[in-house]
C-alpha cells in the first residue's frame, strides 16, 4: 500500500485482502451498508458536537477563537469527563433502541430469515471450545 | 532518558506539515507539547503521558466516538444478543450453554435480527475505525514516513528491518480486517496502535494492560534475567513494559511486520526506552541457542496456524537457556474455555468476518501438550497474567 508518489521505503510485503466488505448480516447488503453509514454519521455528529463544545469553552476562556486554537485545544480532565457522559448519552439516544429491537417480533422457532454470511473456507463442523474473546484478545 | 524531541531542533518541515493539517502556515502546538519539535516529529496535538495524541481534533473526536460505541456494542448489544440467544434456544428446548457446532448455532440463531445486528454493528465500527486512521496516515504519508526515517537509526535501542525476509502466507492476511494487515501497509504500526486503543476502550492508552502483563511475568527460579524476548511484539508496548520491569536486561521485540517494528522502535525512542526491535519470525528467530532467560508473547498464538504454533514452540525452546521460562499469553491458555451457543456465534463471526482465520484452530490447540512435546516442563497452573484470570500456562526449559 505504498504511497505511489513516494520513493521512500515502505518495508511492506504482499498481503491477502479480506472480503469483509461482502458480509451480509442483515439480509440485504444495502441494509448492512446503511448500518455502517449510520454509525459513521454518528461519529461525525459527535465530532461536531465536541468541536462546538470546544469552541464554547474557548470563547469562555479566551473570548475569541481561531482555527488553530480549536485544533490545539486539549480538554481538561473535568471537561473530558463531562463530554464522555454526553457522548454516552448521545450513543444511547441514537443506538440504544437497536439493543431492544424486535423483542416481540422475532419468531422464536429460529427459522433463518436472514443470511448471516456466506460459507467460509475456514468453517468446519467441529465444536469450538474457546471463550467469546472479541477480536484482538479482549 | 533521551527523548527524540530533544535530539533535534525545531524545523520548518514540521511547521509546514502542521500548517497544512490546520489549513494555515502557522504551526500550533497543544498545551502539553514541547516547544522543541524534532525535525520530523509529527505531534501537533502533543502527548498525554506516553500516548501521542491523534494529530487532529476531528480525528480524536471520531475516535472518542468509536471508543464509546465499542463500549455500547460490547455491553448493550452483546448482552441483548446473549439474552436473545438464550430465549431462542430455550424455546427450542435446547440448553443455551450446550456446546454445538457453529453451523448448528448459525442455523438456530443466525437469522435473528438482533443477534445479526450485534455482529454487524461491531464490525461496522471496526471498519470505520480502520478507515479513519488509514486516511489520516496515508493522507499525510510523506510526513509520517519522514518521521519514521528520522528514528530508524536513532537510539536508545536498535531497529533491524529485513525487507527481503521470507514471510509465510499465513501471516499475510488482513487480521482484524486492518487494511494491509501487519505486513502490507507502511503505517501498520500507527494504525494498529490507535485502532487497538479504542478496542481496549481507552483502558490501554498508557500501556496499562501491557504494564500489568510485564508486572505479572514470572522469572526463572534462579532469578537471573539477562535477556528477554517478546515474540509478535506489534507496536512494542509489552517489550517496552518488559524493559521497565527488567531495566538491566537486554530486551528484544520481534515481529514479522517491518512497519510494525519500525513504529515500535520510533515509539520506544520517543519515550526513551532502550529496546531492540527486529523484523523476524517467531519460528525462525535467528538468535543463538540458550540465549534468553524469559520468552513471552501476548495474543499471538491465536493468529498462527497449528503447524506454525508447533514450530514457534520448538524455536522458543531452542533460544531459551536451561532454567529459562516460557510464558505465552492468549485466550484459553491457562483458563478453562467457556462454551455455549452465544460464545460459538461470536467466535464464528470474529473468525470469519473480523479476519481471525486461525482462531478456530487455536481453540482446539492443546497448548500444554504441544509445549511438553517441544521439551518444556509445563505448569498449567502458572501465575495469572492479569486480574480476572485464574492461571496461565508456564513452561520451563529443563536444566
Ligand atoms: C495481536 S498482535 C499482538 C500484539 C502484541 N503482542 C501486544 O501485546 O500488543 C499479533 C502480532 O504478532 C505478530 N506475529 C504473529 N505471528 C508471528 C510470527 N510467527 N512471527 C513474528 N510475528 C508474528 C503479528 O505480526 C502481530 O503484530
Amino acid at each position: 500500500m505504498a504511497d505511489s508518489n513516494s520513493k521512500r521505503k515502505s518495508y511492506t510485503a504482499d498481503f491477502i485482502k479480506s472480503d469483509t466488505d461482502e458480509a451480509v448480516f442483515l439480509g440485504n447488503p444495502l441494509m448492512d451498508d446503511m448500518m455502517t453509514s449510520i454509525i459513521a454519521l454518528g461519529a461525525e455528529v459527535w465530532a461536531n458536537r465536541r468541536r462546538t463544545r470546544i469552541i464554547e469553552l474557548l470563547m469562555e476562556k479566551e473570548g475569541a477563537v481561531t482555527r488553530e486554537m480549536i485544533e490545539a485545544y486539549v480538554p481538561t480532565e473535568d471537561e473530558e469527563a463531562e463530554m464522555r457522559d454526553e457522548r454516552d448519552a448521545f450513543i444511547q439516544l441514537t443506538y440504544g433502541h437497536i439493543a431492544r429491537t424486535g423483542e416481540d417480533q422475532t419468531a422464536l422457532d429460529g427459522s433463518a430469515k436472514t443470511n448471516p454470511g456466506k460459507a467460509s473456507a475456514n468453517e468446519t463442523d467441529d465444536d469450538m471450545t474457546g471463550d467469546a474473546g472479541m477480536g484482538m484478545g479482549g | 532518558m533521551m527523548n527524540r524531541r530533544t535530539l533535534f531542533g525545531a524545523s520548518a518541515a514540521t511547521a509546514s506539515f502542521v500548517g497544512a493539517l490546520f489549513g494555515s502556515k502557522k504551526a500550533s502546538t497543544a498545551t502539553t507539547t514541547s516547544s522543541k519539535f524534532s525535525s520530523a516529529d509529527v505531534e501537533p496535538r502533543g502527548s498525554k503521558g506516553r500516548l501521542e495524541r491523534l494529530p487532529r481534533q476531528h480525528l480524536e473526536a471520531q475516535h472518542d466516538f468509536i471508543t464509546g460505541f465499542r463500549v455500547f456494542a460490547n455491553r448493550d448489544m452483546t448482552s441483548a444478543a446473549r439474552r436473545r440467544i438464550a430465549k431462542i434456544m430455550r424455546a427450542k428446548g435446547i440448553d443455551p450453554t450446550k456446546r454445538l457446532s457453529y453451523k448448528e448455532v448459525l442455523g438456530h440463531v443466525g437469522g435473528d435480527p438482533l443477534v445479526a445486528a450485534s455482529a454487524r454493528m461491531w464490525l461496522s465500527a471496526q471498519q470505520i475505525n480502520w478507515k479513519t486512521l488509514y486516511d489520516e496516515f496515508h493522507g499525510n504519508a510523506n510526513a509520517y514516513l519522514a518521521e519514521m526515517e528520522a528514528t530508524d537509526n536513532a537510539g536508545p535501542g536498535t531497529l533491524e528491518l529485513n525487507p527481503d525476509m521470507y514471510i509465510p502466507e499465513y501471516l499475510t492476511h488482513e487480521i482484524h480486517i486492518q487494511p494491509g494487515g501487519y505486513v502490507g501497509d507502511e503505517f501498520a504500526g500507527h494504525i494498529y496502535h490507535y485502532g487497538t486503543n479504542n478496542f481496549f476502550e481507552g483502558r490501554n492508552d498508557q500501556d496499562e494492560l501491557h504494564i500489568g502483563l510485564a508486572t505479572a511475568m514470572p522469572e526463572p527460579e534462579d532469578g537471573k534475567v539477562v535477556r528477554v524476548l517478546d515474540q509478535g511484539c506489534s507496536c512494542g508496548q509489552l517489550s517496552v513494559a518488559l524493559k521497565e520491569r527488567f531495566p538491566d536486561a537486554e530486551v528484544w521485540g520481534i515481529d514479522v511486520g517491518g512497519p510494525m517494528v519500525r513504529y515500535a522502535h520510533m515509539r520506544a525512542v520517543d519515550i526513551g526506552i532502550d529496546v531492540n526491535f527486529a523484523q523476524r519470525l517467531a519460528e525462525d528467530s535467528k538468535f543463538p541457542d540458550n540465549h534468553f532467560d524469559i520468552a513471552t508473547n501476548n495474543i499471538m498464538f491465536h493468529e498462527v496456524t497449528t503447524e506454525a504454533a508447533h514450530e514457534i514452540l520448538a524455536e522458543s525452546f531452542r533460544v531459551l537457556r536451561p532454567g529459562g521460562v516460557y510464558y505465552p499469553i492468549d485466550f484459553y491458555t491457562g483458563n478453562p474455555a467457556p462454551k455455549g451457543v452465544f460464545s460459538t456465534f461470536r467466535q464464528w463471526w470474529d473468525s470469519r468476518w473480523n479476519g481471525e482465520p486461525w482462531r478456530l484452530d487455536y481453540a482446539k490447540f492443546d497448548m500444554a501438550a504441544a509445549m511438553r512435546k517441544a521439551g518444556f516442563i509445563v505448569n498449567e497452573n502458572g501465575p495469572p497474567s492479569r486480574r480476572g484470570a485464574r492461571r496461565n500456562i508456564l513452561g520451563t526449559k529443563p536444566t
